[in-house]
């Protein structure tokens, strides 16, 4: 009754269409929740609601999008509050991304992205970022995601998915290089090329 | 000395670094892309910081897991599609 005939009828297609994006939408959900049995349940009522509202997806649209903007909807519901965060401006931040670099260049560690495996130390480092920068690292850098589309997902301009990603990368480079630092993993040509844990 | 080549040397550092994220992420416009590159490969310093956030986003990609669920999770997830009316 009222529902678009142009709009796919319940059930139909969403086997074909929307269980493909299962292991993305998995992934995307271990990382907003942090936690295996969360992200279970999170992604079991992603995919509930997804088939309840499959008549409202529009087909030839990306359907993975549609899906990890239910997914971050409903993982948002289920927290009790969000702390507000600041951003600055993406500018700004490209700026201090500038001295970053710098700071790595003035303690060796210049090529430490290059050089050493930091796969872990990332992995952790990813862990350790306020959500809202998590988020738009995530969706950037591991899914692959066009600003365009990461705004879509998360619900906000495309002028804050720059602000949250240039800070979330900054303060991902900073968490590594204290991690490298401490690890004793900056250069020493004299030794040839580092190993981390070596 | 080509058109890009030109643009290259008509932006500072300062605007290059400022898109600099930008250019890697491919979010500028062809022209401005261009650009950029014809003003990195020329440029002592701006390429260093290039190429240290270009080895950033690369390492920070390649953690990117592929690893599916496993099959329970997977199958308890269609279950419960199931028990709500797929086919």
């Amino acid at each position: 009754m009222g529902q678009d005939p142009s709009a796919p009828a319940a059930e139909t297609g969403f086997e074909e269409i929307a269980i493909p994006w299962l292991d993305d939408v998995a992934r995307f959900s271990r990382h907003l929740t942090k936690d295996p049995a969360d992200a279970e349940g999170l992604l079991q009522e992603t995919f509930l609601r997804a088939l309840r509202g499959w008549h409202t997806f529009t087909p030839g649209t990306e359907c993975r999008r549609w899906l990890f903007t239910i997914c971050r909807n409903t993982f948002i519901q289920g927290l009790q509050s969000r702390k507000p965060v600041a951003y600055d401006a993406p500018e700004l931040e490209a700026l201090a991304a500038a001295a970053v670099h710098a700071g790595a260049v003035s303690s060796g560690m210049g090529d430490i992205f290059s050089r050493i495996d930091l796969g872990d130390a990332i992995k952790c480092g990813l862990d350790k970022l306020p959500e809202a920068f998590r988020e738009a690292v995530v969706l950037v850098d591991l899914e692959g995601m066009s600003y365009e589309g990461s705004a879509q997902v998360l619900g906000v301009p495309v002028g804050t998915i720059r602000s949250r990603l240039f800070r979330g990368r900054r303060l991902l480079q900073e968490l590594l290089l204290a991690h490298a630092q401490d690890a004793g993993l900056a250069a020493n040509r004299s030794f040839g090329p580092l190993k981390e844990g070596t | 000395m080509n058109e890009d080549a030109t643009m290259g040397k008509m932006l500072s550092c300062d605007k290059v670094m400022r898109q600099l994220w930008d250019y890697l992420d491919e979010e500028l416009t062809p022209e401005r892309m261009s650009a950029i590159a014809a003003h990195l490969s020329g440029c002592n310093r701006c390429f260093p910081q290039y190429d240290f956030e270009r080895a950033f986003l690369r390492a920070v990609r390649s953690v990117r897991e592929e690893n599916p669920p496993p099959a329970q999770q997977r199958e308890r997830v269609m279950a419960a599609l199931r028990a709500n009316g797929l086919p």
